[in-house]
Formats: structure tokens, sequence, C-alpha cells
């Protein structure tokens, strides 16, 4: 079951403060960047 | 936290049976993808048109989402993936994130290719399993408490399937350009550092309980989007849709080689949930193995070579195959796959997910509060509309004047289709394509 006894963040909030979701995004934005610099 | 985890998270004798069954079928999905991701290569061989690879790359991917929304309505039916959906919504945006972070890999490759050529840039990007490791390790619990044994096998075959895939790769390359060698270098490595980080998203979505054929659906959306923005930002949308126009006679083959991608892909996913990443995408990696097959027995590519270029082939290949042994003999231990419960336990309290929906998600079978799934008109719908567009594309498809050896075509595809189709029965079996 869920747990319903700690307070809980929104979802956003959850994954704002998520490394798994931070750590993809830089390596996506680092990728753009280098693929600019490329071409 | 670690003591009140223990008694939930300990293993009965069936536990442990049951562990080691899903960890045998991640070994078995991991060989599948990479003959199918292997295979995916043949119908691009078959296309020699002046059109850009970025071009080439975005009609894959074409290809690659008509599969991947027709193949999951196929298998277990929309309902599941919405249900999956609501049970995980969080997942969608690392879906797409994989999915966008797959797309400028890809389009890197491109670049690497041309400035430093197959050789060096292949073993560069398939340190991407390296990587795989290290998010597994830091992130996922993978290889904790593992033993010196199993590190060994993993990291050590990791790095003995990349010596071979260099030798592969430098046997099967021919004189590569190197006007622009750090260009070249800096792409294959962005590519080997973009895909090596894709596989956090997969090994969250899975640890998280949902299922591979929900998350590539979504996973899909990047591919194409990202893949759609590269391609119209680099030609511009009028020489694009030209060149999309000059290419009508081979969208056929090469929507068949994103289609082929997607089987092996989704074999790859099913590796990634049951033997996580840091052993998953080693062995899917021998698709290089089987992409040489295929170039070499098929399409003839090292005909009239020297010795030293095949002995370079037998070797990496040997040490491919060593390599993956090494993997595939390293399965996770009991109190490894306890660590794994322990991340999906974190991740199910974060996102406040039901944990009796992870539990079961993670050994393999549907939660007692789940619907069985089943297909309705849509999911009919979505696999006859796909079938008619490759229908149509197939009537209006050129045929290739290539010169191919048919019995060792016949042989691999029969070699694919029987793994394909073993692999295929145990999942269904053991998992029911969960």
């Amino acid at each position: 079951m869920p747990n319903e006894t700690a307070p809980r963040q929104s979802t956003l909030a959850c994954i704002l403060t998520d490394v798994h979701f931070w750590v993809p995004v830089g390596v996506l934005i680092a990728g753009l960047l280098l693929l600019r610099s490329l071409s | 936290m670690q003591s009140t985890l223990t008694p939930a998270l300990a293993s009965s004798p069936q536990q442990t049976s049951r562990a080691r069954k899903l960890q045998l079928l991640g070994i078995l999905s991991g060989f599948t993808a990479g003959a199918w991701l292997g295979a995916a290569e043949a119908p691009t061989k078959l296309v020699s048109i002046g059109v850009s690879p970025l071009v080439i790359s975005l009609i894959m991917v074409v290809g690659v989402f008509l599969a991947r929304w027709s193949v999951p309505a196929l298998i277990l039916g929309t309902s599941s993936i919405r249900a999956d959906v609501r049970r995980a919504p969080h997942l969608i945006i690392w879906a797409i994130l994989a999915g966008c972070l797959w797309a400028v890999a890809n389009t890197m490759t491109i670049f690497a290719i041309r400035d430093v050529g197959l050789s060096i840039a292949f073993p560069l990007w398939n340190s991407n399993s390296l990587l795989g490791i290290l998010w597994g390790f830091l992130f996922f619990n993978e290889l904790r408490q593992a033993g010196l044994r199993r590190w060994l096998g993993v990291l050590g075959g990791a790095l003995i399937m990349c010596v071979g895939a260099a030798l592969l790769a430098i046997a099967s390359s021919s004189a590569a350009p190197v006007a622009h060698s750090y260009r070249g270098v800096w792409a294959a490595l962005g590519a080997g550092v973009l895909w090596g980080t894709m596989y956090i998203p997969y090994r969250k979505a899975y640890l998280t309980g949902m299922n591979p054929l929900s998350f590539v659906t979504f996973f899909t959306f990047g591919e194409l989007g990202m893949m759609s923005a590269l391609a119209v930002s680099y030609l511009g949308l009028a020489p694009l849709w030209h060149q999309l126009q000059s290419a009508r006679d081979v969208l056929f083959w090469l929507m068949l080689g994103g289609f082929i991608w997607v089987i092996g892909d989704l074999f790859q996913q099913y590796a990634a949930k049951y033997v996580g990443i840091s052993r998953g995408i080693p062995l899917s990696n021998t698709n290089q193995l089987w992409g040489l097959l295929w170039g070499t027995l098929v399409f003839g590519e090292l005909h009239g070579r020297g010795h030293s270029i095949y002995a370079q082939v037998i070797g990496g290949s040997l040490l491919m195959m060593a390599g993956v042994a090494a993997i595939a003999f390293s399965s996770a231990t009991t109190s490894e796959q306890t660590r794994w419960k322990q991340a999906a336990h974190r991740e199910s309290q974060r996102y406040n997910i039901a944990a009796d929906y992870v539990e079961a998600r993670m050994d393999g079978r549907q939660s007692a509060s789940e619907a069985k799934p089943s297909r309705t008109a849509i999911d009919w719908l979505l696999v006859a509309a796909a079938t008619a567009i490759f229908i149509y594309f197939g009537a209006t498809a050129r045929l290739p004047q290539i010169q191919l050896n048919w019995p060792a075509a016949l042989t691999l595809s029969a070699a694919s289709l029987a793994l394909l189709i073993v692999c295929g029965i145990t999942l269904h079996r053991t998992t029911r394509f969960h």
C-alpha cells in the first residue's frame, strides 16, 4: 500500500528533487550543446 | 530503515527459485536483443541512395514509431498501457527523456562515423556499457553486496567486450577519414555517454513496476519528436521534404529496419528489467557481432580481404563471446537482489505507488488488484493501420539490385527467428510479458 502516514510532496516536486531526473536532463543538454558545436 | 525492510524483503526458497528463473530469462532476452538489433542493420544495407544520414535515421524512427505502438497493442493491448500510466504517470517524463537521449546519441554517431570512421567510433560509443554499470551501481543498488567474483565477471566481461568490439570494428571498417578526428572522437564519446545515461530511465521504470511494453510507447514520442526537430533544424523543412520524396522507393527498407530494431529493443528492455542495466546492456551489445555476421556472410563485406583481417574478426568475436559468458555467469546473488528490492521500495515510497504492485511487477507478474489485460477494437485498429502502412510502402518499394548470399541470409534469419520464438514463449510462460 502507498505510504499514507508521511506528508507527501506533489508528483512534480518529487520529480524536480529527484537526481534520477537531473542526471539525464544534464546529459541531454550537454549532448545538444556538443552536437551544436560539432556541426 | 534497513532493519524494517529486511523481514519484508527476505527470500524464501520459492522466491529464490523464481528469482533464478527471471535472471535466466533476462540473460536470454539480452542474447535475443543482440540478434535482432544486429539484424536491423540488414535492411539498411540494401539502401544506397544520396540522401542525408539524418533523413535515413528519421525514416527508420518512423518505422520504429509504428512498431512501438502496434506491437504492444498486439501483445497486451493498450488497456494495459493505460493502467500502467495511471499507476505511475511520472514515468512518462522519463520515457520521453530517454527517447530524446536516444535521438541525440544516434545523430552523434552519424558525425562520428563521418569524421573518424566506424573502427574508432564504435568502440568509443560501446563504452556505454561501462557507464551503465556505474549508473546501475550508484542509483539502483546493482552489484551491491555482489562479491568480488561477480564484480570481476561483470566489469571484466564488459571491458573484454569493448576490446573485442574494437577489433571487430577495425576489421569491418574501410579506410577511415581522419580529417576531423577530434570532432569525431568527441561525437562518439558523446553518443556513448548519452546512451549509457539513457538506461537510468529504463531501470527506474522497471524498478517502479512499469511494463516494458508500456514504457516504449512513450519513449517513442521523445525519439520521433527529437529526431524530427534535429532533422528540421539541420536540413530545413523544404530540403527535408525534398529528400524524403527522393527516398520514396526505399522508405520501406528503412522502416523495416526500424521495425526489426524495435523487436530487438523490446528484448533489451526485458533484459534491463530482469538482470539490470549493468548486465543487460553488455549482453545486448552483442548486436555488433550479429551485424558483422550479416555484413560478412550475407553482403560479402570482407570478401577478398587479407588473412590479418579475418584473424581480427575471429579474435574480436571470441573476445566478445568470452565477455558475454563472463557476464552471463555472474547473475545477481540473493543479497544483491535484496538490494534491488530496496531500490524499488525507495521508488514506491517516493512516488506513492502501491508496494504490492511494485513487488509483483519486479517478480514478473500482475498484482492481485490488477485487471487482466485485454485487447479492444482500438488495439486491432492500431495493428491494422501499422500493417496497412507497411504494406503500402512495401508495394511501392524498389527491389534493390544487390548481390546477396541467400542461404546465409536464410540461416541467420532462421536463427534470429528461433531466438525470438524461444525467448517469446519463455517470457510469456514466465511473466505473461510483464
